[in-house]
């Protein structure tokens, strides 16, 4: 069994094809580029899950007690909750041209829109610690610190803002790790990294905001609105 | 493979070259080790960690065993033996069992076997090991200064309402299980796009087929046992009353929660397993592996219908009477998909022209385990049986039959058919099948009387039990030793082969993997070409070609 | 070439597509917004919480579609954003098979029991929030 076809190791490298984004161990940029999507979609996978234990005890919590999670999530800031859907909507929205335009070879246009898409996240952040605020004052903040009085006898208001707090807290905890990644990748932008053929960063670092995006679009309606 | 007419198994004596320039040579000192993005250093390193883990986890067991030799105190205090089984527990499940096989041989041999050069992400590679690192060293910080008397499966009230400092040991549960998630990660996405030219998915090898499917529940499942612990942490510190009904929570949630990962957990453990035995039973049955289809699905099956299954452990915590019904159907359908697996290794030794050794031996002690664990299995997925031998030693000796029988004889038998790859020497082959016997027999003499302690109605995790228990509790203990004392031989063989062991060669079993088409130890950059793959890597003959039976 | 993988052109054509279409799933999200903001506060009954979810699964559905890419992107990324969320489904499957079911001795004391409950509307569990639910 001689192995014919030899081609030496690292023939990509000292190649004509070489590309010094490539990894020693790939062969083409496609394939490593293809890996680098997969292992970011598995990586958000794994975020699904991680969030749907999180939506499981709304559900069943809910399911215990419909009626106070009505009155208790009436007790959130509508106006609040509402601007920071936008907010993230829209960043959600600028990232995805950033990477359009890092894609034209727009770099500096890719740039003023994650510049924008970093600022709607410290707004999102803004707003979130002011609610939080809010809430801590009423007594809202659950366990051995919960007496909101306005809920005062409801059973279950407790369980709907141990919900509320562990939910947005691992979502807001997301918004700070996305925005730092956000970061990252404008640095990296402004010195010049990225091309009209190598952007996979960029992409990357879109996709983990856009699923932070996903996230609130399903927390948003069940925990302020019904 | 030319020279398989060769009386032995072995490769003959000239083909026994030891590549001077290896992975473990090539650089030198301690952080060309830590910083390395090597997959076969990964592995090594984390063979040395699951080493450590797996002898702690063993220590821990046997002060458990000596405890309950006598019905009364014998060794420790009430509270230290709730400590040790929990210590027992967490260390061999959490800190050895899930990186085991993934993280040592899954490591080491997927990118051979895959004819590539390292794995997809080598850097997210090392960060799994540093996570794993970070993680048992908050578990083993966390038992020793707050203490652990839980079990390790943490149910609430209990493990919110202990006294002791439970949260940095939860929090290192919920570390290790992103060390579980990259490494699962990085699997995928190798034998997706690192497949050499001519490896194609029928033709990849099915210890490669089983981390594939290990890899999938790993990247699913981890989160969801993340978070659990994280929600136990949270609630034991802040009291936020989830899981606690006194505050309106749900305790059954809780459960639901843990097992939806630590079900799917127990085939992180056993598929690696069985992908090692699908490679090991046809390397020295010397044939063509008999339904390699079958095998190769009846994983991604194993894998699948595990997410399907974890009610069955909780049909008498207040789960409903239809989901215990459901999940009882569902669990079986697991038995359905591992029989299939055994039926064709059985296939695969029949008429095979077989050379005994240590790893036979072990996939022997396996064959046997894995269809008797399977079979106690499906009988407590029963839920009428279950009802009588839930917590009692019948489920303990049941599930021991398959982490230990199963997957801890794979373990061996994974380090004995590759140790000669992985560094170049061969170990003594007799004291191998001394060791493996002792291990094999000592196992059953250790669960088997729990098998009967159970069904007696001995419940689990109690300190004291009544007189007429004590003969069989003996017993166990006394095979336990048995256990130990195997586990001691191979230690010392395995360290003096390591510098004294005679040179093994590149494929010292003339098997047909991949892997072995490399020298051993391998080179850095794992092959000198690019090979070509034109033969199936379990196929030892011919279609139509007799299997060649050699009497030595 | 070392490795194996099919290559994808579909996946670098079918990215030539202008800003437009991004700037119209942008609006569609906004205006998804309103109207489950709107919707969500008038007093629908059962009707409520289906509807903010089937608004809220368009909204997310746009985002992975088109934000994400997962339109035309490599089919195994759609497979495994498919698989997690169908393994979702399964944990909600298996534990609400539970919870609709179970003997309410077994529920936690102050939840409503799930026969007598009929959506949000339950008016007589609301007045009587101490009350354990008693074994049937």
């Amino acid at each position: 069994m001689s192995s014919s076809d030899a081609s030496d190791l690292g023939a990509h490298r000292d190649g004509n094809h070489a590309d010094p984004h490539l990894a020693h161990h790939f062969d083409s940029m496609e394939t490593q580029n293809h890996a680098s999507r997969l292992g970011m979609w598995l990586f958000l996978g794994t975020e699904v899950l991680l969030f749907a234990g999180l939506f499981l005890g709304y559900a069943v919590n809910r399911h215990f007690y419909p009626h106070t999670f009505k009155v208790a999530s009436h007790s959130l800031n509508l106006v609040l909750g509402t601007v920071n859907t936008v907010v993230l909507i829209s960043s959600s929205f600028t990232v995805a041209m950033a990477y359009y335009s890092v894609k034209k070879g727009r770099n500096k246009q890719a740039a003023g829109l994650l510049g924008f898409t970093i600022l709607c996240a410290l707004a999102f952040l803004c707003i979130k610690a002011f609610e939080y605020q809010h809430k801590f004052q009423e007594g809202a903040l659950p366990g051995k610190w919960f007496h909101f009085h306005e809920m005062a006898g409801m059973p279950g208001a407790n369980m709907f803002f141990s919900v509320y707090f562990l939910s947005t807290g691992l979502h807001a905890f997301h918004v700070i790790v996305g925005m730092a990644i956000l970061i990252w990748v404008l640095r990296r932008l402004i010195r010049g990294d990225f091309t009209r053929t190598y952007y996979i960063p960029v992409e990357l670092g879109g996709l983990y905001w856009h699923l932070v995006d996903l996230v609130w679009i399903f927390l948003f309606p069940l925990l302020y609105l019904i | 493979m030319s020279q398989h007419a060769d009386s032995s198994a072995l490769a003959p004596a000239e083909a026994r070259v030891y590549q001077e320039i290896n992975y473990l040579n090539a650089d030198r000192g301690v952080m060309s080790w830590l910083k390395t993005l090597d997959h076969k250093r990964i592995g090594i390193m984390y063979f040395a960690s699951v080493l450590a883990t797996f002898l702690l986890g063993g220590i821990f067991a046997m002060i458990v065993r000596f405890e309950l030799t006598t019905p009364e105190p014998t060794l420790i205090s009430a509270n230290t033996y709730n400590r040790m089984f929990t210590l027992h527990g967490m260390v061999m499940v959490f800190l050895f069992m899930i990186p085991a096989i993934p993280g040592v041989f899954g490591n080491f041999v997927l990118p051979l076997m895959l004819g590539a050069k390292d794995v997809a992400f080598p850097r997210l590679n090392l960060l799994s090991l540093y996570v794993y690192w970070t993680g048992a060293a908050l578990v083993l910080w966390g038992v020793i200064n707050g203490g652990a008397d839980t079990g390790w499966t943490f149910y609430v009230p209990y493990s919110t309402t202990t006294p002791m400092t439970l949260f940095p040991v939860l929090f290192g549960v919920f570390i290790i299980g992103f060390s579980s998630i990259l490494t699962g990660l990085n699997f995928i996405v190798t034998v997706h796009t690192l497949r050499a030219p001519g490896i194609t998915w029928m033709k990849m090898p099915l210890f490669v087929w089983a981390i594939y499917a290990t890899s999938i529940i790993q990247v699913l499942a981890t989160p969801v046992i993340g978070l659990t612990t994280l929600l136990v942490g949270i609630e034991k510190v802040g009291g936020f009353g989830l899981f606690d009904p006194g505050r309106g929570g749900d305790p059954v949630l809780m459960q639901h929660l843990f097992w939806f990962y630590s079900h799917p957990a127990v085939y992180i453990m056993v598929l690696p397993a069985m992908g090692v035995m699908s490679e090991i039973i046809a390397a020295y049955a010397r044939k063509n592996i008999f339904g390699y289809k079958m095998i190769a699905y009846s994983s991604l099956g194993i894998a699948f219908v595990g997410f399907f299954a974890w009610g069955h452990h909780m049909f008498v915590s207040g789960q409903s009477a239809f989901d215990d019904g459901a999940f009882a159907v569902i669990s079986m359908l697991v038995g359905v998909f591992t029989a299939i697996k055994v039926f064709n290794w059985v296939g695969t030794l029949y008429r095979g022209a077989i050379y005994v050794s240590g790893p036979f031996i072990y996939a022997c002690g396996f064959l046997f385990f894995i269809v008797f664990g399977g079979m106690t299995g499906i009988a407590v997925a029963t839920v009428s049986l279950d009802v009588h031998w839930h917590d009692t030693y019948f489920v303990v000796a049941h599930f021991h039959f398959i982490m230990v029988g199963a997957v801890i004889m794979a373990f061996l038998a994974a380090i004995h058919y590759w140790f000669p790859k992985m560094f170049g020497r061969m170990y003594h082959e007799g004291w191998s099948m001394v060791a493996a016997t002792f291990i094999v027999l000592g196992f059953n003499a250790t669960f088997i009387p729990q098998f009967l302690l159970g069904n007696a109605g001995m419940p689990r995790r109690y300190y004291m039990y009544p007189e007429r228990f004590t003969a069989l509790n003996v017993a166990s203990t006394a095979g336990s030793t048995l256990l130990a004392f195997g586990f001691i031989i191979i230690l010392i063989y395995l360290i003096w082969a390591l510098k004294h062991g005679e040179i093994a060669g590149p494929n010292p079993w003339n098997s047909k993997g991949y892997e072995w088409r490399t020298s051993s130890p391998p080179i850095k950059e794992n092959f000198e070409h690019t090979l070509d793959y034109p033969e199936e890597p379990h196929m030892y003959q011919e279609p139509g070609e007799e299997v060649e039976h050699v009497v030595i | 070439m070392a490795n194996q993988t099919k290559h994808t052109k579909a996946h670098e054509e079918a990215h030539e597509h202008g800003p437009g279409r991004y700037v119209v799933i942008w609006l569609l999200l906004l205006v998804a917004t309103i109207t489950t903001v709107v919707t969500g506060r008038l007093d629908l009954g059962a009707a409520n919480l289906p509807l903010a979810m089937v608004i809220a699964t368009i909204k997310a559905t746009l985002v992975v579609l088109f934000f994400m890419h997962l339109w035309d992107s490599e089919g195994i990324n759609r497979l495994v954003f498919g698989v997690s969320i169908l393994f979702v489904m399964v944990l909600m499957l298996g534990v609400f098979g539970d919870l609709f079911t179970r003997m309410p001795m077994s529920l936690p004391p102050n939840a409503p029991s799930p026969a007598l409950e009929q959506g949000l509307n339950a008016p007589e569990l609301e007045h009587t929030p101490e009350s354990p639910t008693a074994p049937r």
